[in-house]
């Protein structure tokens, strides 16, 4: 049994991918409410796949769309890492990406983003958990 | 029978040649018998005058007459002076055969003396007779039956009674043969007339119009059937022969009916004519005449003889079924779909220029060709299956629902096809028609119109999020509290919600079930404490984003203040339609075992929207009830308005 972690997003370092400036600020003022740490926003793929390459990072909340390119490459990039992506769409469940982590649908309240937050990353706790028991 | 104009007239006795002159009384009992002979008509007659002249001439009181029967035994036909018991003893006895010749008559004088069984004297001698004589009668040349006389006492017959004997029997034998001639003469006359009048009966009365034509084609004779037809009066021959039936030809028709029966008289062969007549009421009929050419016993032409058939209504009847199918098949061919008609066997029968037109085939390609030529290979088998089953369904089927399925054509191309299938049943057998729709078009404008509608969805929520997002940064320099920010974000976020559920749905009608799970299930916690129930209900748009508004409000005022702001509280969402005129449907919100209830001391924005949103836009009737038990909240509103778009 895990130890009950009353705060557990606290001083998690989230990357946010996003280019509308209003939405990039309104997730990292929600994100430091949580008491998170926020890596960007960046608004480009580029600069996403940037920091995904080898920034410490601890999750990921990702807009699908960025001026007209799919976020698709860094997704990828932070699955490769084992890194826990959220995607926050417009879409919602019909949407077209495929994607078989956590979705939020937009807009999403402080309370949506922090309960997704903690499940994305509760479990990949949980699966980087089962290596290490392989690995003893 | 001869007439009583026939009856012969008395004639003079003929003179009797190479013999003696006989006594006047043997001349006169010959020259009576003659008579009487000559003017009998029936074979009584002829008996008692045989008997009369055999008694005159012979001098014998007893006599009688035997003829041989149909099976050959001699039977007697007149006596005189015999007892019943001694023709009885004697019947049948013969001494010729029938038709034996030349007989010779017998005399005998004593019965005593001959050869005759003991039985046969006895018999004779118990009747008192001693002499007897058998004189044969001869008809045609051969013995047909006899004459015989009776004495008490023995007789030697003279060589002139004998002569008288044969004489008498010759002309007995003459007469008998006349009579009988005569007899099977009226007989025949009579069963020919019989059979005659049974013919000309039948002819009259039957069913069919017949006629018969003298050799210039002239009525002889009109059968009942065809004088009614053409109002001819009912006085035979005379009438019918004064009436012109070529009068009654349709003028368009009667040029050439008149050369081709001119023709069949003349060549005085068969013949089959249509054309038009007017009958009796004025009407044109079509008649179909047979003619046969009549010829005499001698080989003589006389005529014609023919039997008309009316065919007005057969013809009517063909003609109307012609139209019929010209104008199915004119349907058929502009109808906008791929028309496909094939029997239960599944070879294609018809095809319109669409269906050419959309499979790429000729039409005499798909004529006569399976209809299975027109699906994909690996579906054919199955498609076959599928066709034999509902043949063998005997009754009729109307298949509702149009099915989509992959279509062939010709170059092996394929493409989607909605296909509507009705049996037809027609004389021959039920035929399936195939209406095929190229929906490759549809469907590309259908995955198109997706297209844009999701885009539009992820637009419009985009937007609400920057909505957000403006909120979000505008609430926090301007000091409003966390809770205000999470009222906002909350109801932005309801909106959203049912904007998303609606766009799943095409923005068509979404059913109450869903709007309801979809609107309260933002409280995960407490999922297990809000029970939800109520017959299906759809609701359009409109509808659905105001119910999902106001259990929104009922929702976050029950976390903060109400039945979740505790550990205990659950919430009852039911629902149920109320018959009546309009129907109209009742929806209940009730709170259970949160903390006592107050009343709010003003209305805030959260009910002034329930309000507002049910009643106005509902047309509902909303009750808001603040009991210390539990909040409740109990809308009616008319069913109609809710599926309204």
């Amino acid at each position: 049994m895990e130890t009950p972690d009353m705060d557990p997003l606290d001083g998690k370092r989230i990357l946010v991918v996003e280019d509308e400036a209003v939405i990039a600020a309104m997730i990292e003022d929600m994100l430091e409410d949580l008491g998170a740490v926020v890596v960007g926003p960046v608004n480009t793929v580029a600069r996403g796949l940037a920091l995904a390459g080898d920034a410490a990072i601890d999750a990921a909340v990702l807009d699908v769309n960025l001026r007209g390119e799919r976020v698709d490459p860094v997704a990828r990039l932070l699955a490769r890492r084992g890194v826990p992506v959220v995607i926050a769409s417009g879409y919602g469940e019909s949407g077209e990406f495929e994607h078989d982590g956590a979705v939020l649908t937009k807009p999403f309240t402080l309370a949506d983003l922090g309960r997704v937050l903690e499940s994305a990353l509760r479990d990949a706790g949980d699966q980087s958990g089962g290596r290490l028991v392989t690995q003893t | 029978m001869p007439t009583k104009a026939t009856r012969r007239a008395p004639i003079t006795p003929p003179r009797p040649l190479g013999l003696a002159p006989r006594k006047p009384d043997e001349v006169a009992a010959l020259y009576e018998l003659t008579d009487r002979l000559y003017r009998a008509e029936t074979p009584s007659d002829v008996y008692s005058a045989a008997l009369d002249a055999i008694e005159n001439a012979l001098s014998c009181d007893r006599a009688s007459i035997l003829l041989f029967d149909e099976a050959g035994v001699m039977r007697f036909v007149a006596w005189r002076g015999l007892s019943d018991a001694y023709r009885a003893a004697v019947d049948g006895h013969s001494p010729w055969k029938r038709g034996e010749r030349p007989p010779q008559p017998i005399f005998v004088s004593d019965i005593a003396a001959t050869d005759e069984s003991d039985e046969i004297k006895r018999a004779i001698l118990s009747e008192d007779i001693v002499g007897l004589a058998f004189i044969p009668l001869v008809a045609r040349g051969g013995v047909v039956g006899k004459f015989m006389t009776y004495y008490d006492h023995a007789h030697a017959f003279t060589a002139r009674e004998i002569e008288l004997a044969v004489t008498i029997a010759r002309q007995v034998g003459f007469s008998l043969e006349r009579t009988q001639a005569d007899q099977a003469r009226a007989a025949a006359e009579e069963a020919l007339r019989d059979s005659e009048e049974r013919f000309r009966l039948m002819l009259e009365n039957a069913p069919a119009m017949i006629w018969m034509s003298d050799t210039e084609g002239g009525c002889l004779h009109l059968n009942r059937r065809l004088r009614e037809f053409w109002g001819v009066p009912d006085n035979g021959i005379d009438g019918a022969s004064a009436f012109d039936w070529t009068r009654t030809i349709h003028p368009d028709d009667a040029p050439d009916l008149l050369a081709r029966m001119g023709d069949a008289l003349a060549r005085r062969a068969p013949t089959q004519v249509r054309a038009r007549y007017r009958n009796a009421r004025g009407d044109y009929r079509v008649l179909v005449t047979d003619a046969e050419p009549r010829f005499g016993e001698t080989g003589e032409f006389l005529g014609v003889i023919g039997v008309n058939t009316d065919v007005t209504e057969r013809e009517e009847a063909e003609r109307a079924l012609r139209e019929s199918e010209e104008r199915f098949r004119l349907a058929v061919e502009a109808a906008p779909s791929g028309m496909v008609i094939s029997d239960e066997e599944g070879t294609i029968t018809l095809v319109n220029e669409q269906a050419e037109r959309l499979f790429g085939y000729e039409r005499h390609e798909l004529v006569g060709a399976s209809i299975e030529l027109l699906v994909p290979a690996p579906s054919r088998a199955a498609h076959a299956d599928m066709r034999e089953g509902q043949g063998g369904e005997r009754r009729k089927r109307i298949m509702g629902a149009d099915r989509v399925v992959t279509a062939r054509r010709k170059d092996g191309t394929e493409f989607p096809a909605e296909i509507g299938l009705s049996p037809i049943l027609s004389a021959t057998g039920r035929l399936w028609l195939a209406a095929v729709v190229d929906i490759s078009e549809r469907r590309r404008a259908d995955a198109q119109r997706d297209l844009l509608l999701a885009e539009l969805n992820h637009r419009v929520k985009n937007t609400l999020a920057v909505v957000q997002g403006i909120a979000h940064q505008t609430f926090k320099g301007g000091g409003a509290t966390p809770a205000a920010r999470a009222a906002f974000e909350g109801r932005l976020h309801a909106l959203a919600l049912a904007h998303s559920m609606l766009t799943r749905t095409n923005w068509s009608h979404a059913p109450l079930t869903q709007v309801a799970g979809d609107a309260l299930g933002t409280a995960a916690v407490a999922r297990h404490r809000i029970a939800i129930s109520g017959p299906t209900l759809l609701l359009a748009p409109k509808a659905a984003l105001g119910v999902t508004m106001a259990l929104h409000e009922l929702l976050t005022n029950a976390i903060k203040y109400g039945a979740l702001s505790n550990d205990q509280g659950t919430i009852e969402l039911k629902w149920e339609l109320v018959e009546g005129s309009p129907a109209r449907f009742r929806l209940e919100w009730r709170e259970r075992g949160g903390p006592p209830v107050t009343p709010p001391a003003r209305r805030g924005f959260g009910s002034r929207l329930i309000t507002r949103i049910l009643a106005d836009d509902l047309d509902g009737d909303v009750q808001l009830g603040f009991e210390p038990d539990g909040v409740s909240c109990t809308m009616t509103a008319p069913v109609a308005r809710l599926a309204e778009a």
